[in-house]
Protein backbone atom coordinates (compact mmCIF):
# COMPACT_ATOMS: atom_id res chain seq x y z
CA UNK A 1 0.00 0.00 0.00
CA UNK A 2 1.23 3.14 -0.99
CA UNK A 3 0.30 6.52 0.52
CA UNK A 4 1.16 9.62 -1.12
CA UNK A 5 3.86 7.97 -3.13
CA UNK A 6 5.93 6.76 -0.23
CA UNK A 7 6.44 3.52 0.70
CA UNK A 8 4.23 2.29 3.33
CA UNK A 9 6.63 0.04 5.29
CA UNK A 10 9.21 3.18 5.14
CA UNK A 11 6.22 5.40 7.26
CA UNK A 12 7.67 3.74 10.60
CA UNK A 13 6.73 5.61 14.03
CA UNK A 14 9.58 3.86 15.29
CA UNK A 15 12.90 6.12 15.38
CA UNK A 16 15.67 4.21 13.56
CA UNK A 17 17.94 2.47 16.30
CA UNK A 18 20.89 5.50 15.97
CA UNK A 19 18.51 8.21 17.34
CA UNK A 20 16.91 5.85 19.68
CA UNK A 21 20.41 5.57 21.29
CA UNK A 22 21.52 9.04 21.43
CA UNK A 23 18.04 9.69 23.19
CA UNK A 24 19.26 7.40 25.62
CA UNK A 25 22.61 8.95 25.85
CA UNK A 26 20.79 12.42 26.14
CA UNK A 27 18.27 11.23 28.94
CA UNK A 28 21.45 9.19 30.89
CA UNK A 29 23.60 12.15 30.84
CA UNK A 30 20.81 14.27 32.30
CA UNK A 31 19.96 11.90 34.89
CA UNK A 32 24.29 11.57 36.13
CA UNK A 33 23.44 16.08 35.98
CA UNK A 34 20.40 15.13 38.15
CA UNK A 35 21.79 13.00 40.72
CA UNK A 36 24.90 15.20 40.97
CA UNK A 37 22.39 18.01 41.69
CA UNK A 38 20.97 16.05 44.12
CA UNK A 39 23.72 15.34 46.40
CA UNK A 40 24.64 18.80 46.42
CA UNK A 41 21.58 19.81 47.86
CA UNK A 42 21.55 17.24 50.02
CA UNK A 43 25.54 18.52 51.27
CA UNK A 44 23.80 21.95 51.72
CA UNK A 45 20.81 20.90 53.72
CA UNK A 46 23.44 19.24 56.25
CA UNK A 47 25.68 22.33 56.16
CA UNK A 48 22.39 24.39 57.12
CA UNK A 49 21.78 22.19 59.72
CA UNK A 50 24.76 23.53 61.50
CA UNK A 51 24.65 27.36 60.27
CA UNK A 52 23.83 29.98 62.85
CA UNK A 53 20.83 32.40 62.05
CA UNK A 54 21.03 35.50 60.25
CA UNK A 55 21.64 37.57 63.25
CA UNK A 56 23.98 35.73 64.96
CA UNK A 57 26.79 37.80 62.51
CA UNK A 58 25.39 40.94 62.23
CA UNK A 59 27.01 42.70 65.29
CA UNK A 60 30.34 42.02 63.80
CA UNK A 61 29.12 43.19 60.39
CA UNK A 62 28.12 46.23 61.96
CA UNK A 63 31.11 46.90 63.90
CA UNK A 64 33.28 46.63 61.27
CA UNK A 65 30.96 48.67 59.05
CA UNK A 66 31.18 51.64 61.56
CA UNK A 67 34.58 51.74 62.60
CA UNK A 68 35.93 52.00 59.26
CA UNK A 69 37.30 55.51 57.96
CA UNK A 70 35.20 56.27 55.22
CA UNK A 71 35.52 59.72 53.09
CA UNK A 72 32.17 59.65 51.75
CA UNK A 73 29.99 59.97 54.89
CA UNK A 74 29.58 63.06 56.14
CA UNK A 75 30.33 61.71 60.09
CA UNK A 76 33.23 58.93 60.19
CA UNK A 77 35.56 56.99 62.18
CA UNK A 78 39.32 58.50 62.06
CA UNK A 79 41.83 58.49 60.76
CA UNK A 80 41.02 61.38 57.93
CA UNK A 81 43.74 61.39 55.20
CA UNK A 82 44.27 64.73 53.63
CA UNK A 83 44.28 63.17 49.97
CA UNK A 84 40.11 62.75 50.26
CA UNK A 85 40.11 66.08 49.59
CA UNK A 86 42.57 66.27 46.36
CA UNK A 87 38.83 66.40 44.16
CA UNK A 88 38.47 70.39 45.16
CA UNK A 89 42.23 71.42 45.58
CA UNK A 90 44.00 73.06 42.96
CA UNK A 91 41.94 74.94 39.85
CA UNK A 92 39.25 72.40 38.95
CA UNK A 93 38.38 71.90 35.37
CA UNK A 94 35.40 71.11 36.23
CA UNK A 95 34.38 70.17 32.45
CA UNK A 96 38.32 69.15 31.64
CA UNK A 97 39.65 67.98 28.41
CA UNK A 98 36.52 68.17 25.91
CA UNK A 99 38.34 66.80 22.36
CA UNK A 100 36.26 64.05 21.06
CA UNK A 101 38.51 60.85 19.69
CA UNK A 102 37.44 60.02 16.51
CA UNK B 1 16.45 0.21 30.29
CA UNK B 2 14.34 1.56 27.83
CA UNK B 3 13.74 5.15 26.89
CA UNK B 4 10.48 4.95 28.43
CA UNK B 5 11.89 3.45 31.89
CA UNK B 6 14.46 6.43 31.13
CA UNK B 7 12.00 9.12 31.37
CA UNK B 8 10.19 7.86 34.48
CA UNK B 9 13.27 7.36 36.47
CA UNK B 10 14.05 11.29 34.72
CA UNK B 11 10.82 12.85 36.40
CA UNK B 12 11.42 10.83 39.64
CA UNK B 13 14.94 12.60 39.21
CA UNK B 14 13.66 15.61 38.35
CA UNK B 15 10.93 15.66 41.10
CA UNK B 16 13.23 14.48 44.00
CA UNK B 17 15.32 17.83 42.93
CA UNK B 18 12.64 20.45 43.10
CA UNK B 19 11.84 18.79 46.59
CA UNK B 20 15.26 19.22 47.76
CA UNK B 21 15.47 22.65 46.85
CA UNK B 22 11.82 23.31 48.44
CA UNK B 23 13.09 22.09 51.80
CA UNK B 24 16.30 23.86 51.02
CA UNK B 25 14.19 27.27 51.01
CA UNK B 26 11.96 26.11 53.90
CA UNK B 27 15.08 25.75 55.87
CA UNK B 28 16.91 28.87 54.66
CA UNK B 29 13.91 31.05 55.47
CA UNK B 30 13.41 29.91 59.57
CA UNK B 31 16.93 31.08 59.64
CA UNK B 32 16.27 34.46 58.61
CA UNK B 33 15.36 35.67 62.31
CA UNK B 34 15.67 39.14 61.12
CA UNK B 35 17.41 41.28 58.40
CA UNK B 36 20.38 44.05 58.96
CA UNK B 37 17.95 46.79 59.08
CA UNK B 38 15.45 45.03 61.51
CA UNK B 39 18.75 44.52 63.37
CA UNK B 40 20.30 47.75 62.91
CA UNK B 41 17.83 49.52 63.83
CA UNK B 42 16.82 47.92 66.97
CA UNK B 43 20.34 48.96 67.98
CA UNK B 44 19.23 52.34 67.97
CA UNK B 45 21.07 53.27 63.71
CA UNK B 46 19.59 55.62 62.04
CA UNK B 47 20.13 56.62 58.48
CA UNK B 48 23.08 58.85 57.32
CA UNK B 49 21.88 62.42 56.61
CA UNK B 50 23.35 64.05 53.57
CA UNK B 51 23.08 68.12 52.69
CA UNK B 52 22.11 68.71 49.43
CA UNK B 53 25.72 69.73 48.55
CA UNK B 54 27.94 67.26 50.52
CA UNK B 55 28.11 64.84 47.56
CA UNK B 56 28.96 67.00 44.28
CA UNK B 57 29.83 66.10 40.99
CA UNK B 58 33.39 67.08 40.64
CA UNK B 59 34.34 66.33 37.03
CA UNK B 60 32.82 65.05 34.19
CA UNK B 61 34.71 63.50 31.56
CA UNK B 62 33.86 64.05 27.96
CA UNK B 63 35.44 62.75 25.12
CA UNK B 64 33.39 59.48 24.01
CA UNK B 65 30.83 59.72 20.99
CA UNK B 66 29.10 56.97 22.15
CA UNK B 67 27.22 55.04 25.44
CA UNK B 68 29.73 54.46 28.09
CA UNK B 69 29.31 50.42 29.20
CA UNK B 70 32.49 50.13 31.69
CA UNK B 71 34.96 51.66 33.56
CA UNK B 72 37.41 50.62 36.42
CA UNK B 73 39.77 52.30 38.47
CA UNK B 74 43.29 51.93 38.64
CA UNK B 75 44.69 50.48 42.53
CA UNK B 76 47.27 53.54 42.83
CA UNK B 77 43.54 56.06 42.99
CA UNK B 78 43.26 58.78 40.41
CA UNK B 79 43.41 56.93 36.75
CA UNK B 80 40.04 55.06 35.23
CA UNK B 81 39.44 53.37 32.08
CA UNK B 82 36.52 53.52 30.61
CA UNK B 83 34.69 51.59 27.61
CA UNK B 84 32.08 52.49 25.13
CA UNK B 85 29.77 51.85 21.82
CA UNK B 86 31.83 54.03 20.34
CA UNK B 87 34.41 51.35 19.95
CA UNK B 88 36.91 52.53 22.14
CA UNK B 89 38.79 52.89 25.44
CA UNK B 90 40.01 55.88 26.90
CA UNK B 91 42.44 55.88 29.90
CA UNK B 92 41.73 59.42 31.70
CA UNK B 93 43.52 60.83 34.84
CA UNK B 94 40.38 61.56 37.32
CA UNK B 95 42.18 64.20 38.42
CA UNK B 96 42.84 66.31 35.56
CA UNK B 97 40.14 65.45 33.72
CA UNK B 98 42.76 64.83 31.08
CA UNK B 99 42.70 61.62 28.28
CA UNK B 100 45.99 59.82 28.34
CA UNK B 101 45.19 57.09 26.09
CA UNK B 102 42.67 56.27 23.86
CA UNK B 103 42.28 52.83 22.23
CA UNK B 104 40.38 52.22 19.22
CA UNK B 105 39.47 48.26 19.24
CA UNK B 106 39.32 45.79 16.52
CA UNK B 107 35.71 44.76 17.74
CA UNK B 108 33.56 47.58 18.40
CA UNK B 109 30.96 45.98 20.19
CA UNK B 110 32.82 46.05 23.59
CA UNK B 111 31.03 45.38 26.95
CA UNK B 112 33.72 45.23 29.81
CA UNK B 113 37.26 46.79 30.38
CA UNK B 114 39.39 46.40 33.16
CA UNK B 115 43.04 47.83 34.59
CA UNK B 116 45.44 45.44 35.68
CA UNK B 117 46.87 45.74 38.93
CA UNK B 118 50.28 47.54 37.83
CA UNK B 119 47.86 50.04 36.22
CA UNK B 120 50.07 49.66 33.03
CA UNK B 121 47.55 47.30 31.23
CA UNK B 122 43.62 47.40 30.85
CA UNK B 123 41.83 44.73 28.69
CA UNK B 124 38.71 44.82 27.50
CA UNK B 125 35.95 42.06 26.14
CA UNK B 126 32.40 41.84 24.25
CA UNK B 127 30.81 40.43 21.42
CA UNK B 128 33.99 39.16 19.60
CA UNK B 129 34.03 37.01 22.39
CA UNK B 130 37.29 37.58 23.05
CA UNK B 131 39.25 39.24 25.89
CA UNK B 132 42.27 41.90 24.52
CA UNK B 133 44.97 42.84 26.76
CA UNK B 134 46.68 46.38 25.65
CA UNK B 135 49.82 46.78 27.65
CA UNK B 136 49.45 51.14 27.55
CA UNK B 137 53.09 51.86 27.68
CA UNK B 138 53.62 50.13 23.85
CA UNK B 139 54.63 52.05 20.92
CA UNK B 140 51.82 52.90 18.77
CA UNK B 141 51.28 51.83 15.35
CA UNK B 142 51.32 53.36 11.96
CA UNK B 143 47.82 54.84 12.80
CA UNK B 144 48.30 55.48 16.04
CA UNK B 145 46.81 52.79 17.48
CA UNK B 146 47.88 50.85 20.80
CA UNK B 147 48.43 47.13 19.38
CA UNK B 148 47.26 44.10 21.04
CA UNK B 149 49.66 42.10 22.91
CA UNK B 150 47.45 39.44 24.10
CA UNK B 151 44.24 37.81 22.76
CA UNK B 152 42.37 35.25 25.23
CA UNK B 153 40.19 33.52 23.35
CA UNK B 154 37.68 29.94 24.03
CA UNK B 155 34.45 31.62 25.06
CA UNK B 156 31.79 30.57 22.92
CA UNK B 157 29.86 33.50 24.07
CA UNK B 158 30.20 37.40 24.47
CA UNK B 159 32.63 38.46 27.21
CA UNK B 160 30.25 40.58 29.54
CA UNK B 161 32.89 41.04 32.56
CA UNK B 162 36.26 40.79 33.01
CA UNK B 163 38.38 41.52 36.47
CA UNK B 164 42.66 41.19 37.16
CA UNK B 165 42.76 38.98 39.89
CA UNK B 166 44.09 41.83 42.36
CA UNK B 167 47.39 40.18 44.07
CA UNK B 168 48.26 38.67 40.49
CA UNK B 169 49.60 40.72 37.67
CA UNK B 170 49.39 37.93 34.99
CA UNK B 171 45.47 36.23 36.22
CA UNK B 172 42.07 37.66 34.89
CA UNK B 173 38.47 36.21 35.54
CA UNK B 174 36.14 36.72 32.62
CA UNK B 175 32.08 35.94 32.76
CA UNK B 176 30.24 35.63 29.06
CA UNK B 177 27.11 34.92 27.85
CA UNK B 178 28.03 31.14 27.17
CA UNK B 179 27.27 30.60 30.54
CA UNK B 180 30.86 30.35 31.92
CA UNK B 181 33.49 32.53 33.75
CA UNK B 182 37.36 31.61 32.99
CA UNK B 183 40.34 32.10 34.71
CA UNK B 184 43.20 33.42 32.36
CA UNK B 185 47.03 33.14 32.28
CA UNK B 186 47.70 36.82 30.41
CA UNK B 187 51.10 35.96 29.97
CA UNK B 188 50.59 32.62 27.67
CA UNK B 189 46.83 33.21 26.37
CA UNK B 190 46.19 29.87 28.36
CA UNK B 191 42.47 29.27 30.18
CA UNK B 192 43.48 27.80 33.41
CA UNK B 193 40.26 26.70 34.73
CA UNK B 194 36.36 27.02 33.30
CA UNK B 195 34.28 27.54 35.97
CA UNK B 196 30.44 26.24 34.77
CA UNK B 197 29.50 24.82 31.22
CA UNK B 198 29.73 20.88 31.38
CA UNK B 199 30.42 21.06 34.79
CA UNK B 200 26.98 20.50 37.35
CA UNK B 201 26.65 23.87 39.63
CA UNK B 202 27.36 26.05 37.24
CA UNK B 203 25.19 28.78 35.64
CA UNK B 204 22.12 27.46 33.35
CA UNK B 205 22.30 31.29 31.77
CA UNK B 206 24.24 34.24 30.62
CA UNK B 207 27.06 35.41 33.30
CA UNK B 208 26.67 39.24 33.30
CA UNK B 209 29.04 40.33 36.05
CA UNK B 210 32.47 38.97 37.91
CA UNK B 211 33.91 40.38 41.34
CA UNK B 212 36.63 38.84 42.88
CA UNK B 213 36.91 38.88 46.61
CA UNK B 214 39.34 41.41 47.27
CA UNK B 215 40.34 39.97 50.88
CA UNK B 216 40.86 36.44 49.13
CA UNK B 217 41.04 36.66 45.82
CA UNK B 218 41.35 32.61 45.65
CA UNK B 219 37.58 33.29 45.43
CA UNK B 220 35.33 35.13 43.29
CA UNK B 221 31.63 35.77 42.88
CA UNK B 222 29.47 35.56 39.66
CA UNK B 223 25.99 36.82 38.49
CA UNK B 224 24.03 35.68 36.02
CA UNK B 225 20.60 36.02 33.81
CA UNK B 226 19.54 32.40 35.39
CA UNK B 227 18.36 35.00 38.56
CA UNK B 228 21.37 33.82 40.80
CA UNK B 229 25.17 34.27 41.94
CA UNK B 230 27.29 31.91 42.70
CA UNK B 231 30.53 31.61 44.68
CA UNK B 232 33.46 30.00 43.13
CA UNK B 233 37.13 28.82 44.54
CA UNK B 234 39.88 29.19 41.83
CA UNK B 235 41.40 26.17 43.12
CA UNK B 236 38.29 24.21 42.39
CA UNK B 237 36.55 24.89 39.12
CA UNK B 238 34.60 21.41 39.21
CA UNK B 239 31.92 22.84 40.78
CA UNK B 240 30.40 26.02 42.47
CA UNK B 241 30.88 26.64 46.30
CA UNK B 242 27.91 28.10 47.04
CA UNK B 243 24.52 29.19 44.71
CA UNK B 244 22.92 32.35 46.30
CA UNK B 245 18.81 32.42 45.35
CA UNK B 246 16.45 34.99 45.58
CA UNK B 247 16.14 37.20 43.03
CA UNK B 248 13.17 37.34 40.73
CA UNK B 249 15.44 38.67 37.47
CA UNK B 250 19.03 38.49 36.07
CA UNK B 251 21.29 39.19 38.37
CA UNK B 252 23.31 41.83 35.80
CA UNK B 253 25.96 43.08 38.72
CA UNK B 254 27.75 41.58 41.58
CA UNK B 255 30.28 43.25 44.12
CA UNK B 256 31.83 41.89 46.75
CA UNK B 257 31.66 44.06 50.17
CA UNK B 258 34.85 45.92 51.74
CA UNK B 259 35.26 43.36 54.61
CA UNK B 260 35.18 40.24 52.13
CA UNK B 261 32.43 38.63 53.80
CA UNK B 262 29.39 39.16 52.28
CA UNK B 263 28.36 40.25 48.61
CA UNK B 264 25.96 42.29 46.84
CA UNK B 265 23.90 42.16 43.77
CA UNK B 266 21.90 44.05 41.72
CA UNK B 267 19.01 42.72 39.63
CA UNK B 268 16.41 43.02 36.68
CA UNK B 269 13.51 42.49 39.37
CA UNK B 270 14.49 46.18 40.35
CA UNK B 271 16.16 45.25 43.84
CA UNK B 272 19.51 45.13 45.31
CA UNK B 273 20.24 42.44 48.13
CA UNK B 274 23.14 41.14 50.15
CA UNK B 275 24.45 37.99 50.60
CA UNK B 276 26.99 36.46 53.64
CA UNK B 277 29.12 34.60 51.83
CA UNK B 278 29.93 32.09 54.39
CA UNK B 279 26.73 30.86 55.03
CA UNK B 280 24.88 31.81 52.06
CA UNK B 281 22.04 34.09 53.73
CA UNK B 282 20.28 36.88 52.10
CA UNK B 283 21.24 39.23 54.79
CA UNK B 284 18.84 42.19 53.12
CA UNK B 285 16.86 43.39 50.32
CA UNK B 286 17.11 46.65 48.93
CA UNK B 287 14.28 47.55 47.35
CA UNK B 288 12.18 50.55 46.47
CA UNK B 289 8.05 50.86 46.38
CA UNK B 290 6.54 50.32 43.21
CA UNK B 291 4.92 54.12 42.11
CA UNK B 292 1.37 54.27 41.67
CA UNK B 293 0.76 53.88 38.22
CA UNK B 294 2.23 50.59 38.49
CA UNK B 295 4.88 51.29 35.58
CA UNK B 296 7.57 49.19 34.74
CA UNK B 297 10.08 48.85 37.89
CA UNK B 298 13.03 50.55 37.00
CA UNK B 299 16.02 47.92 36.54
CA UNK B 300 19.49 47.74 38.84
CA UNK B 301 22.19 47.97 36.21
CA UNK B 302 25.44 48.34 38.10
CA UNK B 303 26.26 48.52 42.25
CA UNK B 304 29.35 49.54 43.86
CA UNK B 305 30.02 49.94 48.05
CA UNK B 306 31.43 53.26 49.47
CA UNK B 307 34.92 51.83 51.53
CA UNK B 308 33.69 51.14 54.57
CA UNK B 309 30.41 49.63 52.92
CA UNK B 310 27.68 51.68 54.66
CA UNK B 311 26.78 53.01 51.39
CA UNK B 312 26.07 51.09 48.28
CA UNK B 313 25.47 53.06 44.98
CA UNK B 314 22.99 51.12 42.90
CA UNK B 315 22.77 52.84 39.08
CA UNK B 316 19.05 52.09 37.75
CA UNK B 317 17.80 51.95 34.15
CA UNK B 318 15.59 55.00 34.42
CA UNK B 319 18.99 57.29 34.91
CA UNK B 320 18.62 57.01 39.03
CA UNK B 321 21.75 56.59 40.95
CA UNK B 322 20.45 55.68 44.42
CA UNK B 323 22.41 56.13 47.64
CA UNK B 324 21.32 53.48 50.30
CA UNK B 325 22.29 53.18 53.44
CA UNK B 326 23.35 49.66 53.65
CA UNK B 327 22.42 48.99 57.40
CA UNK B 328 18.93 50.39 57.80
CA UNK B 329 18.06 50.34 54.15
CA UNK B 330 17.17 53.42 53.32
CA UNK B 331 18.20 55.33 50.27
CA UNK B 332 19.55 58.22 51.53
CA UNK B 333 19.95 60.04 48.19
CA UNK B 334 19.63 60.09 44.45
CA UNK B 335 22.79 61.01 42.03
CA UNK B 336 20.57 60.76 39.10
CA UNK B 337 18.78 63.67 40.16
CA UNK B 338 21.49 66.60 41.94
CA UNK B 339 22.50 69.37 40.04
CA UNK B 340 25.22 68.15 37.40
CA UNK B 341 23.95 65.06 37.21
CA UNK B 342 24.04 62.46 34.19
CA UNK B 343 21.35 63.06 31.05
CA UNK B 344 20.85 59.25 30.93
CA UNK B 345 21.29 55.44 32.19
CA UNK B 346 23.48 55.30 35.01
CA UNK B 347 25.44 51.98 32.87
CA UNK B 348 28.64 51.21 34.77
CA UNK B 349 29.75 52.59 38.91
CA UNK B 350 33.22 52.32 40.84
CA UNK B 351 35.17 53.60 43.78
CA UNK B 352 38.51 55.21 43.54
CA UNK B 353 40.83 52.64 45.53
CA UNK B 354 40.75 55.03 48.49
CA UNK B 355 36.78 55.10 48.86
CA UNK B 356 37.40 59.27 48.24
CA UNK B 357 35.41 59.28 45.14
CA UNK B 358 32.96 57.24 43.04
CA UNK B 359 32.91 57.36 39.16
CA UNK B 360 29.69 56.80 37.12
CA UNK B 361 29.47 56.22 33.41
CA UNK B 362 26.42 56.82 31.74
CA UNK B 363 24.36 55.98 28.13
CA UNK B 364 24.64 59.49 27.74
CA UNK B 365 28.58 59.37 27.10
CA UNK B 366 29.94 61.31 30.15
CA UNK B 367 31.94 59.74 32.67
CA UNK B 368 31.26 61.63 36.28
CA UNK B 369 33.30 61.80 39.67
CA UNK B 370 31.28 62.38 42.92
CA UNK B 371 33.13 63.47 45.98
CA UNK B 372 32.21 64.58 49.35
CA UNK B 373 32.21 68.55 49.28
CA UNK B 374 30.54 68.94 52.69
CA UNK B 375 31.59 69.40 56.14
CA UNK B 376 33.51 65.91 57.34
CA UNK B 377 33.32 65.30 61.14
CA UNK B 378 35.80 62.25 62.01
CA UNK B 379 35.26 61.09 65.48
Amino acid sequence: MQANGVEASSIDHKPPPSAEARGKHRILAELKRLDQEARFLEEELEELGRTDTVSAALQELLLRVESRPDPLLPVTNGPANPSWDRWFEGPQDLHGCKCWIL
Amino acid sequence: MSVAELKERHIAATANVNALRERLKQRRQELLDTDVAGYAKSHGKTAIGFGSTDLVCCRTLQGHTGKVYSLDWTPERNRIVSASQDGRLIVWNALTSQKTHAIKLHCAWVMTCAFAPNGQSVACGGLDSACSIFNLNSQVDRDGNIPISRVLTGHKGYVSSCQFVPDQETRLITGSGDQTCVLWDVTTGQRISVFGGEFPSGHTADVFSVSINSSNSNMFVSGSCDATARLWDTRIASRAVRTYHGHEGDVNAVKFFPDGQRFGTGSDDGTCRLFDMRTGHQLQIYSQQLDNNDNEVPTVTSIAFSISGRLLFAGYSNGNCYVWDTLVAEVVLNLGALQNSHEGRISCLGLSADGSALCTGSWDKNLKIWAFGGHRRVI
